[in-house]
């Protein structure tokens, strides 16, 4: 079987492009298709995005007498697994509510593109969420017109803009976007969004990975920290697919041959604990004990200098005193930090004494050889192996029984635990039998206890049966296991094990399992119902000839869209769907990451068409924050109603609404 | 630059915001390199006072319900998708083959005796595990 490693894939921190002259003056638009996974950005110019990155930030925890690390976004990010409890989005599902992440992500973009003068002044192109509520809107508006003075906004919808780039006639069909957070069903019809009958599935390519993710931290308990979430964000790309029939393809799976043919087995990194010898081992032992020795030694040598430095300056001070020059003498003891002249010569004393001992210290060091010669013993030795072969034999065997022994008394001893945890199993009967007649209060001669057998009846109601896996026992095992290991080669090739074997992860249903959430949300507890369910609610809300129009005419677009086996379920759920023989294309964009840049490019580059859909700076105080400009793949838009109970001055920021605080997490 | 007045303030809260806002700004300033195109004087209006609040997509969506709009106006709420009216199926929590059983003392599903088997040597965590991943770990009942 071949094993698959995570390639850990690292990103690359964006470049700084330049700001070029011919981009400067002429007002090139940028496009930016602001997603919540990814965020593609670039001048209208460009024939592909200059930057792509993770639409989120890194900011570290502000710390007490630390001072704070650099804010990261995007691709600076170069290990995410580091900072992802620090992670922040602007998105709350697909929509953007915290705008001062947002403006920190506008400014990683508008750095990056080399951008030097005092306003932005280039059109922007930015797609928003499906029905985006107006007042998102108004606060991505006001980012833009206010904090970088751009001269014009014009909002577009992502998988609109996809299909509007691939499909192949584009005027009635149905679109199914499958993004990060959500997945929407987006019926066009005579080249118009029919929001009325949209629907959105608030399931996505994050609560795919974060089951995924769950279902093997769950079966490998112990590789808790390696299972990570970009690694099954990577087993989620290029692993994973989605299953045309389920239960079918279930139902292979539990074939045992046919397990063994699918399963992907992935070898998670690990360092082997034992490819160190013996002797290699004994070294490195030796290397680090002679190390302690010579740190030893060379304090020693220090506190010796130290302290004869200080003999020699208490002997000078002394001396002074011998000189007779009493003033200098005084204010020297005094700076020394002596009480009074008598404590010179005790001091004095004191230290030759220490000096002393040290240098016994170092003479008993050097002299003495190689202290750490003794190896610990190990408690193999206490067993004595016979020396005769027919012995050695008999002697391994009984070893090995009383290894068998010990497995079987816990067998059994397990066994009547969880008997007895059962209240109709004949050990319990027993038991309660036992209970009841010990409870029975007779008034005759009770003489229980008077031998010591009465008092075994406990043993036999308690519930452990008397005694339990006790630590002793469990030491007496391993080392009879230890003592096999040593000597008997046929009990090593039971349990052996290839370098690695328990760091490898066993993938098999779950590379279909969690893309099925999309069709079966209760799978984890979600009450929605599957896509297939909602295009079946969508289509049935047309007559009989739009359904059929809108079923020739399916497009699949969103990251998850580069899941294999999409279309084909797709075709089938609709088969099911629509009556017998009924007509079902269905198309799956090219690119479907990045198609909808491609088209907002395109659309962009037709300055005329870009200026008659953009909001102006002007529009923006007029007509209200919120206002949008409609066009053929923008949100319709309803401004909103002024609101019933009206507060003098309040329009769009009603003061009943109570603000909370809220941050964001990517987890 | 165009004063910026949102109308949602009058204009004693406006002096309010403007007043509040002098030495955070100065504060940001001096530990935040600011890029040039940036209006330094910029200040989102939603986030007066003291500290930066922003509302949840909860809170937006229920300010947007409690608007009066126009019948039939699609919002984003109102394109939620429908509960789903298919009964769900049960799939073993550990193999994800389709169960027939629940074990009655962990409440996993499990599709055969070598699962069972498995089940009942899962510890406790785990078992909490699979049950919330499925959305079925009720600490009440």
């Amino acid at each position: 079987m071949d094993y698959l490693e995570f390639k850990d894939h690292k990103v690359s921190p964006d470049q700084f492009f330049s700001y070029l002259d011919s981009i400067k003056n002429s007002n090139t638009p940028i496009v930016i298709e602001n997603g919540s996974y990814n965020c593609r950005v670039g001048w209208a110019t460009v024939e592909k995005p200059l930057m792509v990155f993770k639409n989120c930030l890194a900011k570290p925890r502000k710390e007490r007498g630390k001072k704070d690390g650099e804010m990261q976004v995007g691709n600076d990010i170069v290990n995410i697994e580091a900072v992802r409890f620090q992670l922040k989005t602007q998105f709350d599902r697909n929509i953007v509510t915290h705008c001062e992440i947002q403006e920190h992500i506008f400014n990683y973009m508008f750095s990056h593109l080399g951008i030097n003068t005092e306003t932005v002044n280039h059109p922007i192109i930015i797609t928003e969420a499906f029905m985006n509520p107006n007042y998102s809107r108004s606060c991505m508006s006001e980012l833009l017109f206010e904090c970088y003075g751009v001269p014009s906004i014009c909002y577009a919808v992502d998988s609109v803009l996809s299909y509007r780039n691939e499909s192949k006639n584009g005027n009635t069909g149905l679109i199914i976007s499958c993004g990060y957070y959500s997945t929407h069903v987006i019926p066009i019809i005579d080249g118009a969004i029919d929001a009325k009958h949209s629907r959105r599935l608030d399931i996505g390519g994050y609560h795919i990975t974060s089951y995924l993710h769950r279902l093997l931290q769950l079966k490998y308990p112990v590789h808790f920290a390696a299972i990570t979430l970009s690694r099954t964000e990577e087993l989620l790309h290029e692993h994973c697919h989605v299953a045309v029939d389920y239960l079918e393809e279930l139902r292979k799976w539990s074939d045992g041959d046919y397990y063994d043919q699918n399963i992907k087995c992935f070898q998670l990194p690990y360092t082997s604990q034992s490819s160190l010898t013996p002797e290699q081992q004994k070294e490195r032992r030796r290397e680090l004990a002679r190390r302690l020795i010579e740190i030893n030694a060379r304090k020693r040598e220090e506190k010796l200098a130290e302290d004869e430095e200080q003999l020699n300056q208490l002997l000078a001070i002394q001396d002074l005193q011998d000189e007779g020059e009493e003033t200098e003498f005084q204010k020297a003891v005094s700076d020394f930090g002596l009480n009074s002249c008598e404590d010179l010569p005790k001091m004095i004393g004191q230290i030759q004494a220490r000096i002393e001992k040290t240098r016994q210290k170092i003479v008993a060091a050097n002299t003495s050889e190689d202290p750490i010669t003794e190896e610990p013993k190990q408690k193999i030795m206490k067993f004595q192996t016979p020396k005769g072969e027919e012995d050695f034999k008999s002697w391994v065997e009984g070893v090995r029984r009383k290894r068998e022994e010990i497995l079987e008394k816990r067998a059994i001893r397990r066994q009547r635990r969880s008997d007895m945890a059962k209240r109709k199993t004949a050990a319990s009967f027993e038991r309660m039998r036992l209970i009841s007649q010990l409870a029975r209060n007779e008034k005759r001669d009770d003489d229980f206890g008077l031998r010591d057998e009465d008092w075994d009846v406990y043993k036999a109601i308690n519930k452990e049966g008397g005694d339990t896996d006790s630590e002793g026992e469990t030491e007496k095992l391993l080392e009879l296991e230890q003592v096999l290991k040593a000597h008997d080669p046929s009990f090593w090739s039971e349990g052996i094990e290839a370098p690695g074997e328990t760091h490898r992860l066993h993938v098999g249903v779950e590379r279909f399992r969690a893309p099925e959430l999309l069709f079966q949300p209760s799978m984890f507890g979600c009450h929605q119902a599957g896509l297939a369910e909602v295009i079946e609610y969508v289509l049935n809300g047309y007559d009989e000839d739009m359904a059929n129009k809108l079923s020739k005419e399916v497009f699949i677009t969103g990251g998850l869209a580069n899941l294999s086996g999409l279309k084909d379920r797709i075709i089938a759920e609709l088969t099911q769907i629509r009556p017998f023989r009924s007509k079902i294309a269905v198309q799956v964009a090219n690119s479907p990451s990045l198609s909808a840049w491609y088209k907002a490019r395109d659309m962009a580059r037709n300055l005329s068409w870009l200026k008659s859909s953009s909001i102006t700076k002007e529009d923006f105080l007029e007509k209200g924050y919120e206002y949008l400009k409609e066009h053929c793949v923008s949100n319709p838009y309803t401004s909103s109603p002024a609101p019933i109970t009206q507060i003098e001055g309040a329009v769009h920021n009603a003061p009943s609404i109570v603000s909370e605080e809220i941050e964001i997490d990517v987890i | 630059m165009v004063k910026k007045k949102a109308p949602v303030f009058d204009s004693d809260n406006a002096a309010l915001e403007e007043g509040n806002h002098m030495p955070e700004n100065t504060e940001d300033n001096k530990d935040e390199r600011r890029p040039v195109f940036r209006n330094a004087t910029f200040q989102h209006s939603t986030t007066a006072g003291k500290k930066k609040t922003w509302r949840s997509l909860k809170q937006i969506l229920a300010h947007e319900k409690s608007l009066p709009w126009p019948k039939d106006t699609p919002l984003y709420s109102n394109i939620t998708a429908p509960p789903s009216f298919k009964p769900p199926k049960k799939y073993s929590d550990i193999s994800g083959l389709e169960a027939k059983y629940t074990d009655p003392q962990t409440k996993l599903f499990y599709s055969n005796t070598d699962e069972f088997a498995t089940v009942r040597t899962l510890p406790s965590d785990i078992i909490a595990g699979y049950l919330t991943l499925r959305g079925a770990n009720n600490p009440i009942g």
